[in-house]
């Protein structure tokens, strides 16, 4: 069993790496395919640790043991597989089935690779909450208001069991009838007013840009032409760096290289404001026009597994 | 007082409910906890006890509703002892391998396993293997034993008549309990979840066996089929026991007529299709069947509302009511399911969906119905059958205490869920990134009101299980 894109490499310590030169594409390939969903260069740890420095962190032999087999190595007892298991939440890196010179090539370039250039944010540890507030303010008062006239009618019924006397049912069934005929209006009424507000991408919409999204465990990448399989990662250019315009209408095309996703956009509000699925083998197009500028956060709303609440990217309006 | 023995099949039936529903609470509340940041330490067992939970939840309250419903059905029809023995036994088998492949292989795919996660995931093989074999000994049993009911209905009521057609023509002999006009809709709709099921399962073997892989669209709309159908019967079988018991603490007749006929045969075929409301967020289905499904999500209020709760609160307005533990929770598992069915609506409209899909307000709602309103109908039921088997004397402010507790605990915890579902707060997360830290705050004081309901639920379990060991010496 595996994790598709993979837990790559499970080492500790991260450590500054010498200037970058040229890495071997095979080895940069394996890197994007196998171990970036879940691990990064220089930019700390995700899923699993960062792998800035892994070189010079553990004798070479065991490196090669390792990413060739990492199952046989927890299980075999190895103390530093099971410490680094124990680490990362107990979650078993996949065995990817590398050979040895495979993984000889994945070390290489992680001994090149430059670290990534900007340092990881200061770690904010806590955000006040929100305000609540837009369409999912209006639901909620909506939904407390018809509660509590719920609990109101069943308590006015319950307390009438005081007084007990027969009741006229013939009444009753008149008043249930204008009951129907105003459930009926007043949810027909609803339909006519949302079914229109459907979110779905129409005929005749045109938007000003396209942008690709490939959702995998545990990350997302964002591009200008499609990526539908795990072997065009690394090969077709990815945005590292999301900046859409205000106003401006953009449609995303969601997949999944893997099992099911969410594409969950929250504004800079820290609230949803679209969302759609990202699916194996089929694009979602979600149409989608910025009306805030600042930083938006893209999380996966579909559960994926044991990095599902990690599994996130940002982008930005200007 | 005169005394009505119970069934030893339902009491066994309320020994595996009582025994496993506080250890699922039990999950709840420590996956509660770790999102609230108070036991980090467990985190990595959070995900597979998302699952236990979950399957656990669904698959307790939907044989306990089942076997409520197979006891009031018994009333009316003769059932063969050997069903209800075969659905207990297949029942147990299959939660002892649901144990099996969460607990020693850590299997956490999620109580709806949607393909192809199950095979993806960091579990070992064997462990997805496992868990596919348990939902397929629960699932081939719960067919039979679907089968099994009708077939014993079918003996006493045509198809026609059990569904109540009759009174639509103006006839009205044979006469239809409601209990049992539901109950056939209800295992009507339960065989047609249960063949989604084993398409869903057979998919799964075949990718084991020979690599061939299914289409995901496919396979999210056979496992939503399958899902919706079942939690949703599930508490139209509660609804039955409330249709049959209910008027005996109300003294008055709550019989079958036209109105409720058209009623329930509506529901029989809007539950079918209102499903598509789970993929409104999958735009490549075809547009016209997420609008068919927001038109079946607004049109199941009508008969629930205007006929099954209106009947209700005209049954008990102004009535000689019998308060007592089970006629209390009886009319409180109906405001359950009217609360959470609101929250269910709301969340059916496609705009809405868009800013609450997957996030908690979707656990709010299936919460609401499912524990303040399924599962206080089948406590009801249970205490109920229990009391009138063994004829203790009832302490009526001690009970209403018990009451208190588990409405307080419940409905404080189902508005943590609603909170956090209107904050974008979203569901199945072990932890919260920093956005969203707020969602922490809401898990502590869920945790807290969840612990308040199981005390309340413990104290009530003990009260039933007093009774119980009376009722097992009289039992049939």
């Amino acid at each position: 069993m595996r994790i598709a894109s993979g837990l790559a490499l499970l080492f500790i310590l991260a450590c500054p790496v010498p200037a970058a030169a040229a890495a071997g594409d095979e080895g940069r390939l394996l890197y994007e395919r196998q171990c970036a969903a879940c691990h990064t260069i220089g930019e700390g740890d995700r899923i699993g640790p960062d792998l800035a420095g892994v070189n010079e962190r553990r004798p070479r032999d065991w490196l090669l043991s390792f990413v060739t087999g990492p199952d046989r190595m927890i299980a075999a007892g190895d103390p530093v597989a099971v410490r680094l298991y124990e680490r990362y939440n107990r979650i078993v890196m996949p065995n990817l089935n590398l050979s040895e010179e495979q993984a000889g090539q994945l070390l290489e370039y992680l001994a090149l690779a430059a670290p990534a250039a900007a340092a990881p944010a200061a770690a904010v540890t806590e955000l006040p909450r929100p305000a609540l507030a837009g369409p999912q303010s209006r639901v909620l008062q909506l939904f407390l208001v018809i509660s509590a006239v719920i609990v109101l009618v069943f308590t006015w019924v319950a307390l009438s069991t005081r007084n007990p006397v027969e009741v006229d049912v013939h009444r009753a069934y008149s008043i249930r009838r204008v009951l129907f005929v105003i459930a009926v209006v007043a949810l027909a009424g609803l339909l006519v007013l949302t079914l229109p507000k459907a979110p779905y991408a129409r005929a005749g919409a045109e938007p000003a840009r396209v942008v690709y999204v490939a959702a995998r465990q545990f990350d997302f990448l964002f591009s200008e032409e499609p990526i539908v399989s795990t072997a065009e990662v690394g090969i077709v250019p990815t945005l590292a760096n999301l900046v859409l315009t205000k106003d401006e209408l953009v449609e995303f095309r969601v997949t999944s290289l893997d099992v099911n996703h969410g594409f969950g956009l929250y504004g800079p509000d820290r609230q949803i404001v679209a969302q759609t699925q990202a699916m194996p083998g089929y694009f979602n197009r979600l149409l989608f026009r910025p009306l805030a500028p600042g930083e938006y956060k893209v999380f996966c709303l579909e559960y994926c597994a044991a990095g599902h609440h990690l599994m996130q990217v940002r982008l930005t309006v200007n | 007082m005169t005394t009505r023995p119970a069934s030893s099949q339902l009491l066994i039936w309320i020994a595996i409910t009582f025994l496993l529903f506080p250890v699922l609470i039990l999950l709840g509340i420590l996956m509660r906890s770790i999102q609230a940041g108070e036991i980090s330490a467990l985190q990595p067992w959070f995900y597979p006890a998302m699952t236990l939970h979950g399957v656990g939840m669904v698959g307790v309250w939907y044989v306990a509703a089942m076997a409520c419903a197979a006891d009031v059905l018994s009333r009316h029809v003769t059932l063969p002892p050997a069903l209800g023995r075969l659905a207990i036994a297949g029942t147990v088998l299959g939660v002892v391998l649901l144990l099996a492949c969460v607990l020693l292989g850590r299997f956490a795919a999620g109580w709806y396993f949607l393909y192809p996660l199950p095979l993806k995931g960091e579990w070992p093989l064997w462990s997805a293997v496992t868990f596919l074999l348990s939902l397929t000994v629960l699932g081939a049993t719960w067919f039979i034993w679907s089968l099994g009911l009708l077939w014993a209905i079918s003996r006493r009521f045509s198809l026609g008549q059990a569904l109540g057609w009759h009174y639509l023509a103006g006839r009205t002999d044979p006469v239809l309990p409601p209990s049992v006009l539901i109950t056939t809709v209800s295992l009507i709709a339960g065989v047609a979840a249960l063949v989604s099921a084993v398409i869903v399962l057979a998919l799964f073997y075949l990718e084991l066996l020979t690599g061939q892989a299914s289409d995901a669209l496919l396979m999210k709309n056979l496992t939503f089929f399958f899902g919706h159908t079942l939690v949703n019967l599930a508490m139209y079988l509660g609804v039955a026991v409330a249709y049959e018991i209910l008027p005996e603490y109300a003294g008055r007749p709550w019989k079958t007529n036209k109105i409720v006929v058209v009623s329930w045969n509506t529901v029989l075929l809007i539950v079918l299709v209102a499903y598509f409301h789970h993929l409104y967020m999958d735009f490549v289905q075809p547009g016209i069947l997420q609008y068919i499904g927001q038109v079946a999500s607004y049109a199941s209020a009508i008969p629930a509302a205007v006929v099954t709760i209106f009947g209700a609160l005209l049954l008990v307005y102004r009535s000689r009511m019998r308060w007592n533990l089970a006629s209390l929770l009886f009319f409180l598992g109906l405001v359950g399911w009217a609360i959470g069915g609101v929250g269910a609506v709301i969340d059916s409209t496609i705009s809405v969906n868009a800013r609450l899909h997957n996030t908690l307000w979707v656990p709010a709602h299936f919460h609401t119905y499912m524990v303040a309103g399924l599962a206080f109908l089948v406590i009801g039921y249970f205490y109920h059958r229990c009391q009138e088997a063994a004829a203790l004397r009832e302490s009526k402010g001690y009970h209403q205490l018990l009451i208190v507790l588990m409405t307080a605990g419940a409905y404080g915890f189902f508005l943590m869920f609603y909170l956090a579902g209107a904050f974008s707060v979203p569901r199945r997360f072990a932890v919260y990134p920093v956005e969203i830290g707020h969602g922490a705050s809401f898990a502590g004081w869920a945790a807290l009101f969840a612990t308040l309901f199981l005390v309340g639920f413990v104290l009530t379990a003990t009260e039933v299980g007093r009774r119980w060991r009376a009722a097992l010496s009289s039992a049939t």
